[in-house]
């Protein structure tokens, strides 16, 4: 489903990515890990769009994202549910609104944007909260947020960036659990994370980046 | 915490449908953001109102003017000056000739003697009579054409008043009018003139609160694209304040001009009845009003649109 063919990303001074090869098959769950500064996030930004590739190939459901330009942007990233390290909530509004923004992109009715909003703050366990701001909650609880607004226009491929970075390993625990949640109902998952004693205890391929290349977990 | 995935067949409605269900939300939503921060909307707003009160004030002043000028151009007078040494009787008997004549509505006959007080009456100097050996004014006829008359049949008729026996000289000042038809030209022009650089004095005020708007916004508008959407999506909202502010602006002008106009009413009815029209000073009326909101609604969005253009796609997710 996504292949990156020797791809390489060359910022002013440092190679951020060199060589890279690598498949991620369709509703496969795997840990992207490494030293900070390793291409994890690099790796990430050009699966969003957010960079592109010095040189190699990038496809993503059988399309080279090179071809996906201006407005087609947008429209791509709409198949992925991202999550942030920062979670990236917005504070001038509810949780509901907050989670609500995906699908008021995608254009759904209200009436299914109530449903849906309140289904997925369920699965992460924060139903009920809806009406409150998520200046109120407390960090693993943003971070629910942050994955129910993820999941909430029910993506193919969920894309996660540190999602624990900021948590302490029960909450940590908590988080991948969801995240394994999803993966068992067919979502693709890609989780970036440097904490290896935690995904080492999961069953997932672990893809070890080391300044910019693959040193680990390219074969399934 | 459970996964499953209730009422997956549900997703999202046609784009048309879901484009014009967020227009509507966008334009709801930013009408109620004016009000969030009443204050800094009534300056935004008030700044445009005052911005396009101006020329609005200056167009419905204009056209007082004009219609004062349409009742003043037809009460058209030629005097006609007699030869000096002519009898009053003479020129009676002219008088009774020419009111008889078609083009003519009446003719008004003014001894040397009156015309003469009259003129002293008129520049305050009563004494000048005293100092006169001798009255240096003729006989003098005041004549009103037919009010029906074309400006060509009113030269016609100056010609063959100015042929006839014991006519001197006839005086039919058509260069008053003449000077001020060009003076409503220019003022009209300036008018024109000073609107446009108002408007767009206004559209660069709105410019700069969109600006700032965006800036505000610049951490909804980042996750915005993170998330997928577009320049559009996140572009909606920042038109319809621009469309809001500029409009409500554009009403506050038409107030504005409404309270000049009455402040003006009093001196200005009385400035009317002085150059002998019957009329009143009318303001923009509700047209005109209607037509402020509009202009001020488009001048809004256009500038809306022009600044999300330029610094919407700056703001690009790190």
């Amino acid at each position: 489903m996504i292949s990156f063919e020797r791809v390489s990303k060359r910022f002013e001074r440092h190679d951020a990515l060199r060589d890279v090869s690598l498949e991620i098959a369709r509703e496969e769950m795997v840990f992207l890990t490494g030293h900070s500064g390793a291409g994890k996030s690099t790796m990430l930004r050009l699966l969003m769009l957010l960079d592109r590739a010095t040189s190699g190939r990038l496809v993503v459901n059988g399309k080279d994202v090179a071809t996906i330009r201006g407005r087609q942007v947008a429209r791509y990233r709409q198949d992925f549910g991202f999550v942030f390290q920062d979670h990236q909530l917005l504070f001038d509004r509810s949780i509901f609104d907050n989670v609500a923004l995906p699908l008021d992109i995608a254009g759904f009715h209200p009436r299914d944007v109530g449903r849906r909003v309140r289904a997925a703050l369920d699965k992460v366990g924060l139903l009920g909260r809806e009406s409150a701001n998520p200046a109120v909650l407390s960090g693993g609880e943003q971070q629910r947020v942050g994955i129910a607004r993820a999941v909430v226009a029910r993506p193919k491929v969920l894309v996660a960036d540190e999602p624990t970075g900021n948590l302490d390993p029960g909450l940590s625990a908590e988080i991948m659990a969801l995240f394994e949640a999803f993966h068992r109902v067919g979502v693709t998952v890609i989780v970036a994370s440097h904490d290896l004693a935690l995904i080492s205890r999961l069953r997932h391929r672990i893809i070890t980046l080391k300044e910019g290349r693959l040193v680990g977990g390219v074969g399934r | 915490m459970n996964a499953t995935v209730p009422d997956a067949q549900v997703g999202p409605r046609p784009a048309l449908v879901s484009w014009f269900d967020h227009h509507r939300r966008a334009a709801v939503q930013s009408f109620l953001r004016l009000w969030r921060e009443p204050i800094q909307s009534l300056v935004t707003c008030l700044a445009v109102g005052v911005a396009l009160a101006l020329p609005a004030a200056l167009w419905a002043l204009l056209q007082n003017v004009e219609a004062v000028s349409g009742s003043v151009q037809t009460a058209a007078r030629f005097t006609l000056l007699l030869d000096q040494n002519t009898p009053f009787e003479v020129a009676t008997q002219l008088a009774a000739e020419l009111e008889g004549q078609a083009n003519i509505d009446d003719v008004e006959t003014v001894d040397r003697a009156d015309a003469l007080k009259d003129f002293a009456y008129g520049i305050g100097l009563n004494e000048l009579m005293d100092n006169l050996d001798e009255n240096p004014l003729p006989h003098l006829l005041h004549l009103h054409p037919d009010k029906n008359l074309s400006s060509a049949e009113l030269d016609a008729l100056f010609i063959s008043l100015s042929t006839l026996e014991s006519v001197d000289q006839v005086v039919f000042d058509t260069q008053w009018q003449a000077r001020l038809g060009a003076a409503i030209a220019t003022a009209r022009r300036l008018t024109a003139g000073v609107g446009v650089l108002m408007v767009l004095g206004a559209a660069l005020i709105l410019g700069n609160t969109i600006r700032l708007g965006i800036e505000a916004r610049r951490e909804e508008i980042t996750v915005i694209k993170l998330i997928g959407g577009g320049d559009g999506f996140a572009r909606r909202p920042l038109l319809y304040s621009g469309l809001w502010s500029g409009a409500v602006g554009g009403l506050l002008g038409a107030v504005l001009v409404a309270l000049l106009f009455g402040f003006l009413a009093g001196p200005a009815d009385e400035l009317f009845t002085l150059y002998g029209s019957d009329q009143t000073v009318s303001g923009l009326g509700f047209k005109g009003a209607f037509g402020l909101t509009v202009a001020g609604g488009l001048a809004g969005l256009v500038s809306a649109w022009s600044t999300a253009f330029i610094h919407l796609r700056r703001i690009q997710p790190r």
